[in-house]
């Protein structure tokens, strides 16, 4: 009988020895430090995530931590631009090649969970006694898109929700102030930019404000929460678009509001990059933009004045009654491949419990990008050091999630499409939406028929 | 045949041959200015590639640096492995410059100067390879190149592009004007089949093959999606693949990106100029006189 | 002086008197023929592993349905149905034709009339060839963020044609100039390629027709039109074909700069090909679309062939 280097032998050491390995494993419990020798079989995990300057280098350190304390399993840890990761993860599902364990945008989860090509994940493996303990430990809104049928497919990780940006010291020019005059409904965020905006002729000095317009998936971000607090809907129960309408017509009436209605915005003008949304607010050509929370980093290679006088300041989603504003809460989910082994998926189950297990670390490292847990970090006098970060939790737990839809980037194209000819080629609402809502029903009939 | 000679052959077929030299003068302006146009958007890179992050945005673009940022090169190159990319992607291009030097020279030339039948319907196959964009043909070829165990190695990154059909046509179409007299002499003379592809038509096709090496190493130096696709490992990545992931770092200056763009211009720039000179001497032997 | 014409393919043989002769040409033909195959065969079969193989597979795939992780089922013509009821089908078929068209044209036009003037010896002028071809090198993602900044409604271009009595121009925001946008930036970065292979060719003409033609007093426009041009037809012939399957194919290029918006104003089959395929998860149907890009180069191509074919036997 074999002796573990610790001490007197476990009874894992007896089960192991006669040879039953593989039910050893399956009854595991997360061994730390071994001080030397591999009784344990090596496993090796390929993990892939995509980049962000300052998730990632955490996301990196944890794992390197994880391998040291676990010397048997070895992590192949890749990361790819944001928009490439999807294609690689499709094509490695395709080809076989995918990797064992990932990180999954949340609105993707319906598609990957209908394909059946995620494994379950065991709670109790991540440290929960129950399901429900589980789904309790994080908001609704999140879990919602990562279980099915009763059992949870993804483990959230960072989620946030999307604030107005203000730039405090324009607000200041024009004699308001940021902390008391911030807009609370639509009416209102009209109303303020349009008395932040500067004109030079038919030229835009400063835009009030300014709406993303590069990316489908910003639009639909955008778009969600002014949807929904007009009470209207993506879908109605049997399936059929409904974004056209009168809720429908309402909610893009507001949305192209602030640039038509008061003239605050020109959607043509913008040198936002698909990397840097925020480019006007940043350089303040725009005074307010609706954003994830921003990084300091990026204010500071981007504005070092907005940056050390520390102007730019997050407030609540305007909504359409007057502080019954909400956004968009949308984030990334710790996956694992279905077709990973045994021995893959518990290692993958012990990575992700560590990597999650120290939350404050990850904020000194990944501010403001919150978390989709709800306990074990907010209250930490480290988080609240950070100015305004109440305001961007409270987005965040207060936000509506993207529609579950299984074709969620045709909507997202759809939709993209037609805010693009609402707004730069000034097209007729309700035909425009009857025209996207369209599209929807037919790619949505494609899927059903495939 | 002296260069003096070749220059005024040259300008034989030129528009403007016994020019007085106002006209000259003025179709160089306008030449210069046409080039000066085209050359806009890359003097912009460069300019940018030595300026402070802050100013990439700015819409009233400052042309003279006030201040000149040399340190974007170091800096940006040290972000990520770039030199390893770099290597990477040279080892590829060169690789695939070479093969394609070669076997669409053979082909070119068998298309051009033999009438088997059904060479046009072989011209049209082969021409069919540029229709079907990658995407629809990514996934096959990825398995073809899995089933040889070359994902995340240099040959999966080169096995699709070792023959263009571009290549081969480009070959095609310059073997196609020298004239078959030679070809035929040579036969009655006995020479065999390879060298007189060697020594009588390669010879007349310089400029066609300095092109073909040319956009050859220029075209799999700039490829993105097969080497995304075929690639999940760091040390094996092309410069493109770094390129678009160091778009997505903020907290850089974004000035250094425009550093590492236009250092990726160099290699095939070096290499342009020096085959330059064997287009603009190019032919040696020319009309059966 | 060089005959042009020669009605015999390979060239006039004298010799042995007809009977032998014939014996052995005969044979010498077909050993020549077997070495025209063989000298292409290395080319087609590595086309045939690692091009006929997928495409075929590809073209399988478009009466398939294929979500790229479970099997395939087979659909039939389902795919292509779908297509033909899609008005944005319609409407990016439309754009790709436009596109293809547009940026063809004006690429070899441009591209010929650039290898011309420099080939006009002007001193210098081989400079600004190459400082032109150097547009043609810059890396695809420097491309589309410098046009984008350029194309701005504030940006250089609007700044230069201001003053010329122009109003603001949304270049890549309007319908009406985004599809120009992008052809405008298309032919500007692959004139230059197509000039020096026109270049290339130009310095390969034979100099004894020109000397004649301007013993005979030909201007130069008829030197032009009745020299140079005909001589150019096989790289005419390959710019065109070549310029049209590229701009079939582009993607990365008018994706990045407008994501084929505003609306679907600069959306071209190879962005729905995409989209159809890596973002809605339908190969199959991506594959159709694909397979009729196709069927449109195969024919334009191979109408190219026949065209071309007769201004070759100047050659042959």
């Amino acid at each position: 009988m074999k002796k573990s280097a610790i001490g007197s032998p476990t009874r894992r050491d007896v089960v192991r020895s006669i040879g039953v390995a593989g039910l050893g494993a399956a009854v595991s419990v997360p061994i730390t430090r071994r001080a030397f020798g591999q009784t344990k079989k090596s496993v090796d995990i390929s993990f892939w995530t995509f980049d962000n300057p300052q998730q990632r280098p955490w996301v990196q350190k944890r794992v390197k931590m994880f391998m040291e304390q676990n010397p048997h399993v070895r992590v192949d840890f890749q990361w790819f631009a944001f928009g490439d990761l999807g294609k690689k993860i499709s094509v490695g599902f395709a080809t076989g090649t995918a990797p064992d364990g990932f990180v999954s945008q949340d609105w993707f989860m319906p598609v990957w969970l209908d394909k059946g090509l995620l494994a379950p994940l065991d709670v109790k493996q991540l440290g929960y006694d129950t399901f429900t303990a589980f789904t309790g430990d994080f908001a609704k809104a999140f879990v919602d898109g990562a279980t099915k049928d009763g059992k949870v497919y993804g483990y959230p990780m960072w989620f946030y929700g999307y604030c107005n940006y203000l730039n405090a010291k324009q607000f200041k020019e024009v004699g308001l102030n940021a902390e008391k005059d911030w807009p609370q409904n639509w009416d209102q965020l009209g109303e303020v930019a349009k008395r932040m905006t500067v004109k030079d002729g038919d030229k835009f000095v400063r835009q009030g404000f300014k709406f993303a317009m590069h990316s489908s998936q910003w639009t639909m971000i955008q778009y969600n929460p002014i949807l929904l607090q007009s009470d209207g809907k993506w879908f109605d129960d049997s399936g059929k678009c409904t974004i056209n309408n009168e809720a429908g017509i309402k909610a893009m009436t507001i949305r192209a509001s602030i640039a038509q209605k008061y003239g605050a915005e020109d959607p043509a003008d913008s040198i936002a990059t698909n990397p840097i949304p925020g480019m006007d607010f940043l350089k303040e050509r725009a005074s307010m933009f609706f954003c994830h929370p921003l990084p300091i980093s990026l204010v500071k290679a981007e504005n070092p004045a907005m940056e050390a006088e520390n102007y730019f300041r997050p407030v609540q989603y305007p909504g359409v009654q007057t502080g019954k504003g909400f956004s968009t809460t949308y984030g990334f989910n710790l996956v694992i491949n279905g077709k990973a082994s045994a021995e893959k998926q518990e290692a993958l189950h012990n990575l992700y419990k560590f990597m999650m297990s120290d939350l404050v670390d990850a904020w000194k490292d990944a501010a403001p990008f919150t978390f989709a847990k709800r306990t074990g970090w907010a209250d930490n006098p480290e988080v609240q050091k950070f100015p305004y970060v109440n305001e961007i939790i409270k987005a965040k737990d207060e936000g509506v999630f993207l529609p579950r839809s299984l074709v969620f980037n045709e909507l997202a194209d759809s939709m993209h499409r037609a805010v693009q000819k609402v707004m730069l080629s000034k097209a007729d609402i309700k035909k425009t939406l009857d025209e996207a809502a369209a599209e929807v029903d037919r790619a949505t009939a494609a899927y059903k028929r495939a | 045949m002296t260069l003096e000679v070749a220059d005024s052959r040259r300008n034989a077929n030129g528009l403007m041959r016994h020019l007085p030299a106002l006209r000259k003068t003025v179709g160089l302006v306008l030449l210069a200015s046409l080039a000066f146009a085209f050359l806009v958007p890359i003097l912009w890179m460069t300019v940018m590639s030595f300026q402070e992050g802050g100013k990439m945005f700015n819409l009233r673009t400052e042309w003279i640096p006030a201040v000149w940022h040399f340190e974007n090169y170091p800096n940006a190159i040290s972000r990520a492995p770039f030199v390893q990319y770099f290597i990477n992607s040279g080892i590829v291009s060169l690789t695939v410059m070479a093969t394609n030097v070669v076997f669409c020279t053979f082909a070119g030339y068998g298309l051009a100067k033999f009438r088997f039948p059904g060479s046009g319907l072989v011209l049209l196959l082969i021409l069919s390879t540029l229709m079907l964009p990658l995407e629809v043909t990514l996934v096959p070829t990825f398995l073809i190149v899995h089933k040889f165990e070359w994902i995340n190695t240099y040959q999966g990154i080169v096995a699709p592009l070792l023959i263009d059909a571009f290549g081969v046509f480009l070959m095609r179409q310059s073997i196609i004007s020298i004239p078959s007299d030679y070809i035929e002499a040579a036969r009655i003379d006995g020479a065999g089949e390879l060298r007189i592809l060697l020594q009588i038509i390669v010879p007349q096709c310089v400029p066609a093959l300095s092109v073909l090496a040319i956009f050859s190493f220029r075209d799999s130096w700039d490829q993105f999606l097969w080497p995304l696709t075929v690639v999940s490992i760091d040390r094996l990545r092309t410069y493109p693949l770094g390129l678009v992931q160091f778009g997505e770092e903020y907290g850089y200056p974004a000035t250094e990106q425009m550093a590492i763009a236009a250092l990726a211009t160099l290699p095939v720039f070096l290499l342009f100029l020096i085959l330059q000179r064997s287009i603009n001497r190019g032919f040696g032997l020319s009309g059966l006189k | 002086m060089v005959e042009l014409t020669s009605s015999e393919p390979y060239g006039s043989l004298s010799g042995p008197p007809p009977v032998a002769r014939r014996f052995w040409q005969i044979h010498h033909r077909q050993r020549i023929r077997l070495w025209g195959i063989a000298f292409v065969l290395p080319t087609l079969m590595f086309f045939a592993v690692f091009k006929y193989g997928p495409m075929m597979w590809a073209i399988e795939l478009s009466f398939n349905s294929y979500d790229m992780v479970s099997t395939p089922n087979f659909v039939g013509l389902d795919n292509y149905r779908s297509l033909a009821a899609d008005p944005i089908f319609r409407e990016t078929l439309i754009n790709t034709l436009v596109y293809i068209a547009g940026s063809t044209i004006l690429t070899t036009i441009i591209g010929l009339s650039l290898a011309l003037a420099i080939n006009t010896g002007i001193p210098g002028a081989r400079h600004c060839m190459t400082a032109m071809f150097l547009t043609n090198l810059m890396p695809i993602i420097a491309v589309c963020l410098v046009w984008r900044f350029l194309l701005h409604p504030y940006g250089l271009v609007n700044q230069i044609l201001q003053p010329l009595g122009f109003g603001r121009i949304d270049w890549l925001t309007s319908s009406s100039t985004a599809m120009p946008a992008i052809i405008m930036v298309t032919v500007w970065r692959f004139a230059p390629y197509f000039m020096v292979i026109f270049l290339a060719a130009l310095l390969a003409l034979p100099e004894d027709y020109y000397e004649a033609a301007e013993l005979d007093g030909a201007g130069a426009i008829r030197r032009f039109i009745h020299i140079t041009l005909p001589l150019l037809m096989p790289t005419i012939f390959f710019v065109v074909v070549v310029s049209a399957l590229l701009c079939a194919r582009i993607f990365l290029m008018p994706y990045l700069i407008t994501g084929g918006g505003p609306g679907n104003a600069t959306r071209v089959l190879s962005m729905l090909i995409y989209e159809t395929g890596f973002s809605y998860l339908k190969m199959g149907l991506a594959a159709a679309i694909s397979v009729v890009l196709f069927t449109i180069m195969m024919g334009f191509t191979a109408l190219q062939i026949r065209l071309f074919a007769r201004s070759e036997q100047v050659y042959m």
